[in-house]
């Protein structure tokens, strides 16, 4: 992604400017609505790391906002506690909200889930006005002021809420640039394909939350003492921080440090000016703002301003690298191409419905080490099913599983993942925004933690694949080979010991098929099990070493190729007598 | 290159946005700037409006008559803010009036929480502030430049009690129970505290139903019920919010409640009552408030009804006429348009003649070191014939009271 | 807890869900039909109680006649809103960000709507005054206010109307085939954008038609959508996102959950009775009473 140290570079810009903005802003107004960018840019920031970066939109960050204001002022009435630590309070109050919160509410999906998040702020409202606490205004603090954040001079209240921006930038981009920031980018893409490579979607969606209610815990307590001096349900726990967080965070752009910047810049003063010179004569004109900015944002630019601009800018930068013809890894021979004795996966009695159909019958087969195992039958026979079973995107209602000797059933995908078992899907689930070696890299992060190293075991990965000049490109650019080749050293990135291929050679033509099993033969060599669904008979009779054939849901067949191409009842179920005559005559 | 493309971006952005914070306003004249915040627009932009009537009212009076005598007949102008409908608004309003111009005084802003956001202004900016606004908090806290004309909500009730206690005792129908029904705003919240916790008890009243809700009110049925069985002998009454007020007047006319109303604040005395349940279900009804019309005021209501066309006169723009003619007397005594100096005449004056005590009762104006009108004492008002009249104290009553059937 | 009481208790929950019902049945068939949650719902309702109020003030139409007649110009309303912003909306093509998207832009056309109201329009409440307003009928013990006893009736009326175009005519189940599979429906030669513009024209104009009713007894401002929306959401996620007879038990349970809460909760907390529900049923159930798929990760 971007460069590491420019990156920093450009933040220490961006506070510079703000800090020159300060020292230049005369008028006590317009420094209120400096504090109020700062401050906006960085709620934004903080929702952007849940909603921008993990793709999980929230409608209830205010929760946090409310909770960090409340907290902070209570600590300050109740028990004289200066805020400076009062906020630390709150910040901890705060992210442990955010697990109970998280805990239940993460179990859902999509609008689900931004529903759900709705309902903790009104609640928060209700209750706190039922507590007594209607309004709660701080107590001014004459002898200590700095010490109670009770600044006279408006320049400190800017810092203060610079400080806050700056605090949430380096977050920001400390979470950008780690593995946690990739594995959030994937869970946004394309979430099971990421659980699939070993990402434990649900603790990095709540490490992203845990890491989202901090600093918007701290915009809140600063909000208070630096711009409104009371507290009230509706002032903190309202629609109106909701609406500000998400027209900066969409007019600007998600799931990017400079998009709510530039969303706070453009839209508060903006506001604050129409409330100035036609507020009274227009009243709501903010609202009317917001609302017509999100709209038109939604219409023409949904991605953001920042994007926008910035796809601008790169269209009409590098050109396509030219395509270069894919090579074909080097194939090894000899003695590692060979199946032992050893059982890596066994499957007993598995078992699956679904409303109205049995999906799977009491499957059972033994997968050994090093083996390319071929799943074939005719259409609706269950085998994607079982694939998904066995990665752990289903649970089976009978029957168990068990790999390298220890039992599996029930274990979601990342941890089957981390354990050893990798997939590849029918149509390829590539996370569509990131880089060839970005998406790669997701599934290198189950072994390794530095992005560095992560970075070059993806490399070698595509190497293994032949992809390694492709390494820089989108997935929007590339063959249907090529996603397929991603997608294997994706998977051979979380250095699996054995990989469930599903269909891997469906779309491709034939100098594309050749180069896939020529692949898939040199994954088998370098040590890992194989098992592969495909309905292209040729192909898999020159690859597998063994054939099970699955037929509404049932096992049908198991042995050597040959053996099962001439089993009767495999010929009438699936195969075909025409088949079986083609097969002979040649 | 893309890091520096970004950071083009961004300083782009920010150095677009700077040119506007630099717009200056015009700048001032001679004349003595009264700031008003109060809510222009939005739910509340009646009362606000209201008030803006009485303070231009009392204006137009003050510099028709000579302007202020100390400083050589200078004229006073209004500088209104509007408030809208949340405490940001409020805030920020209090922020750029207070700041572009110098303010030698200022009034607002109705809702207790805008009441208490816009002093917390104006004590850091040292600018003196009047407001009628009853909730206690707003001077408990140790401020110097917050003056609060009306009784507080906590002596209001106590004074209240003891005002219809004694009422329901000369007309023979002693209160035995009583009921509290309303909104969980704060100044109705600071009412009925003492009520619960001593003053009822203290008279050996029961307290029979007792439900508050927080806005908005889903359906007045289940507290109406309540009060139908409870049959308590008064209820106090404190829903500020307009459509829940609504809702539960209704309810009580169709479950044909007979219990008499007691109201918590001025919010039950506006016109668009009687638009909205019509003079039969407000009839008798009564409320307690900071201030009303008293006796000896027609000229000044007769006025008024002129000017703006509106039925009749009420607390917000009556005690907004009396605080304009209030800091028009501080700064005839300080002799000095300077807030510092105002601010220390208001903390000294004693007055109990003239326009600027003619919102309040007793007829004096003194404040404590709270900040306080010492010897505030509230009105009640009634509903007859669609329209609210002064009916406690008797010496100052428009009409007198009906007590109930 | 006397019986007669605990009877009143669940009559107005009911007389108060009903209307509830209505409201909740437009959205449930916007987002059956095209899977967008609209955030303007209430202030589509909002503009509703405004018109019938016009209606009543200036062709002393009742209030109860005026939501009907809110519905032919309400759906026009809806239709052109659809046609000129939400099918505009792509997202960018994918289909996940095609949904957030229109739900963004329907959230900022709630704010849009409610502003643009507040500059325009007074904000002072308004109300329809009717002598039923203030009048019940009396079963025994149980008082049963007429103008939401009327409100019911209609909102029943109209909700089974709706449920008789959906199932009984061929327009009706082409909406249904559009709901359930877009793709197969277009195959079979429905305009299934023209589908989405009658679904969301149907949802506007029935929440608008819910407005007038609730005009018969609640006052009306611009600001009227924020108490609304939310049970709105609610109701339709209880019911089953998507179901339009689930949407209308879901509306009606609402009302009993808000009257029931007063049972055991302080008045101040009654809405949080409703809000524990919505997240219940969220955890426990998310398809809701009636809806088909299971929506957990």
């Amino acid at each position: 992604m971007a460069s590491r140290g420019r990156g920093w570079l450009a933040i220490v810009a961006v506070v510079a400017v703000g800090v020159a903005l300060t020292l230049l802003v005369q008028e006590r107004y317009h420094h209120r609505v400096l504090t109020l960018v700062f401050l906006w840019a960085a709620m934004g920031l903080a929702w952007n790391i849940i909603s921008g970066y993990a793709g999980q939109i929230s409608f209830g960050h205010q929760v946090f906002f409310g909770i960090g204001a409340y907290v902070t002022v209570l600590l300050v009435v109740k028990a004289g506690l200066t805020p400076w630590i009062g906020m630390g309070v709150a910040v901890a109050v705060a992210v442990l909200a955010a697990v109970l919160i998280g805990m239940p509410t993460f179990r859902l999906a999509g609008i689900y889930f931004g529903l759900a998040t709705l309902a903790y702020p009104l609640i928060f409202r209700i209750v706190m006005d039922w507590l007594g606490y209607q309004e709660v205004a701080i107590p001014m603090k004459r002898e200590q002021p700095g010490w109670f954040m009770q600044f006279n001079e408006p320049r400190s209240f800017d810092l203060l809420a610079l400080g806050v921006l700056a605090a949430t930038l380096v977050l920001s981009r400390v979470i950008e640039t780690s593995r946690l920031g990739y594995r959030l980018r994937a869970i946004k893409e394309n979430e099971q394909a990421a659980e699939a490579m070993g990402v434990d979607s649900f603790r990095c969606k709540m490490a992203a939350y845990m890491l989202s209610a901090a600093p918007a815990a701290v915009v809140g307590a600063v909000y208070i003492h630096a711009i409104l001096f009371i507290v009230t349900p509706e002032a903190v726990f309202g629609l109106l921080v909701i609406s500000q967080t998400l027209v900066v965070c969409l007019v600007g752009g998600s799931g990017t440090l400079w998009g709510p910047l530039v969303g706070a810049a453009l839209m508060v003063p903006v506001s604050e000016i129409l409330d100035t010179t036609v507020g009274d004569r227009l009243p709501g004109i903010q609202g009317v703002v917001y609302g017509a900015a999100l709209m038109l944002i939604m219409l023409g630019a949904p991605e953001g301003l920042y994007w926008r601009v910035r796809h601008a800018f790169r269209a009409r930068g590098g050109g396509e690298a030219t395509r270069l013809a894919i090579v074909a890894p080097p194939a090894e021979d000899g003695a590692a191409a060979v199946p032992t004795e050893t059982v890596l996966l066994e499957v007993r009695g598995v078992s699956k419905a679904f409303i109205g159909l049995q999906a799977l019958s009491d499957i059972s087969f033994d997968v050994r080490e090093r083996e390319i195992l071929g799943v074939i039958g005719p259409n609706g026979a269950g085998k994607t099913t079982l694939f998904n079973v066995l990665n752990g995107f289903l649970v089976p209602d009978r029957g168990e599983v068990r790999f390298l000797g220890q039992a599996v059933t029930g274990l979601r995908p990342s941890a089957l993942c981390r354990r050893g078992i990798g997939r590849t899907f029918q149509v390829p689930r590539t996370f569509q925004h990131l880089t060839v070696l970005e998406n790669v890299m997701v599934g290198a992060f189950v072994r390794v933690g530095p992005v560095h190293v992560a970075a070059s075991t993806a490399r070698s990965a595509l190497a293994k694949v032949g992809l390694a000049d492709r390494a820089d490109a989108l997935p929007t650019g590339l063959t249907t080979l090529d996603l397929r080749l991603m997608e294997l050293a994706r998977c051979l990135a979380t250095a699996p010991r054995l990989v469930l291929l599903d269909e891997p050679l469906a779309g491709l033509s034939g100098d594309g098929v050749a180069v896939m099993i020529s692949v898939i033969r040199g994954v088998r060599t370098r040590g890992v099990t194989v098992v592969i669904i495909e309905h292209t008979m040729q192909a898999l009779l020159r690859l597998a070493d063994r054939l099970i054939v699955l037929d509404q849901g049932r096992r049908l067949a198991a042995g050597a190729p040959g053996q099962v191409t001439q089993d009767p009842a495999v010929i009438e179920a699936y195969l075909g007598k025409r088949w079986l005559a083609r097969m002979a005559a040649r | 290159m893309r890091p520096l493309s970004r950071t083009l971006i961004v300083v782009l952005t920010l150095a677009l946005a700077t040119p506007a914070l630099f717009i200056r306003p015009a700048p001032a004249a001679e004349d003595v700037k009264i700031a008003l915040v109060a809510p222009l627009s939005g739910r509340w932009a009646r009362q606000g409006q209201l008030k803006k009537m009485g303070a231009e009212m009392a204006i137009e009076e003050i510099n028709s008559q000579g302007g202020i005598k100390a400083l050589g007949g200078a004229k006073i102008v209004l500088r209104e803010a509007d408030a809208g409908d949340s405490v940001e608004k409020a805030v920020s309003a209090a922020q750029r009036v207070l700041t572009r111009e110098k303010i030698s005084a200022g009034i607002g802003s109705w809702l207790s929480s805008f009441t208490l956001g816009v002093t917390e202004v104006a004590e850091r900016l040292q600018v003196p502030w009047l407001s009628l606004s009853y909730a206690d908090s707003i001077t408990e806290r140790g401020f110097r430049y917050t003056f609060q004309t009306s009784p507080v909500s906590s002596l209001q009730a106590e004074q209240a009690l003891d005002l219809v206690t004694d009422l329901a005792r000369k007309n023979n129908r002693p209160i035995k129970k009583a009921g509290i029904v309303g909104d969980n705003t704060a100044a109705s919240m600071f009412f009925y505290k003492p009520l619960r916790e001593k003053l009822l008890a203290a008279k050996g009243i029961e307290l029979v139903v007792d439900d508050v809700w927080t806005p908005p009110l889903a359906d007045a049925t289940a507290i109406v019920q309540k009060l139908r069985s409870g049959q308590p002998d008064i209820v106090f009454y404190g829903a500020t919010n307009f459509p829940d007020s609504i809702q539960v007047l209704q309810k009580i006319k169709e479950f044909g409640v007979k219990s008499p109303i007691q109201g918590v604040g001025a919010w039950l005395v506006t016109p668009e009552y009687v638009k909205a349940v019509g003079k039969e279900v407000l009839d008798n009804i009564q409320t307690v408030v900071a201030a009303h019309p008293m006796k000896g005021q027609e000229e000044l209501v007769k006025k008024f009804k002129q000017r703006t066309g509106e039925p009749f006169m009420t607390q917000d723009p009556l005690c907004t006429y009396a605080h304009v003619w209030l800091i028009k007397e501080a700064i005839e005594q300080a002799k000095s348009a300077d807030p510092k100096a105002i601010r220390d005449a208001l903390a000294k004056i004693d007055i109990s003649s003239g326009p600027a005590v003619s919102a309040f009762y007793p007829s004096r104006v003194k404040f404590d070191e709270r900040g306080r009108r010492v010897g505030a004492t509230p009105l009640i008002v009634q509903w007859q014939d669609g329209e609210p009249f002064t009916v406690v104290p008797t010496a100052v009553a428009t009409r007198p009271i009906v007590w109930h059937k | 807890m006397v019986l007669a009481e605990l009877v009143q208790y669940v009559a107005t929950g009911l007389l108060v869900g009903g209307v509830y019902a209505l409201m909740s049945i437009g959205l449930a068939l916007i987002f059956g039909v095209m899977r967008v949650v609209n955030f303007a719902q209430g202030d589509f309702m909002m503009l509703g109680m405004y018109l019938t109020y016009f209606y009543a003030m200036s062709g002393s139409v009742d209030p109860l006649l005026g939501a009907i007649l809110t519905i032919p110009p309400f759906f026009a309303l809806g239709w052109a809103v659809h046609r000129g912003l939400l099918a505009r909306v792509t997202g960018g093509g994918d289909p996940q960000r095609q949904m957030d998207a229109q739900l963004i832009l329907t959230l900022g056309l709630s704010l849009v709507i409610t502003n643009a109201t507040t500059m325009i329009l007074s904000p002072t409440p308004l109300g329809i005054r009717t002598a039923y307003a203030t009048q019940a009928f009396a079963l025994g013990p149980v008082l049963l206010n007429q103008a939401r006893s009327y409100a019911f009736a209609m909102a029943l009326l109209l909700a089974a109307a709706v449920y008789v175009f959906l199932t009984r005519t061929d327009l009706g189940k082409a909406l249904r085939a559009s709901a359930d599979d877009p793709e197969a429906a277009s195959y079979q030669g429905i305009d299934v954008r023209a589908m989405h513009g009658l679904a969301f024209g149907t949802g506007i104009a029935l929440v608008a038609a819910a407005g007038g009713l609730l005009a018969t007894y609640y006052p009306i401002e611009p600001t009227v959508a924020g108490n609304f929306i939310v049970l709105m959401f609610v109701a339709v996620v209880l019911g089953g996102l998507g179901s339009i007879p689930g949407a209308f038990v879901g509306g009606l349970v609402i009302g009993l959950v808000q009257s029931l809460t007063l049972l055991v909760l302080p008045f101040q907390l009654q809405n949080t009775g409703v809000f524990i529900v919505f997240l219940l049923v969220l955890y426990l159930r998310p398809q809701g009473l009636f809806g088909r798929r299971a929506r957990t990760v």
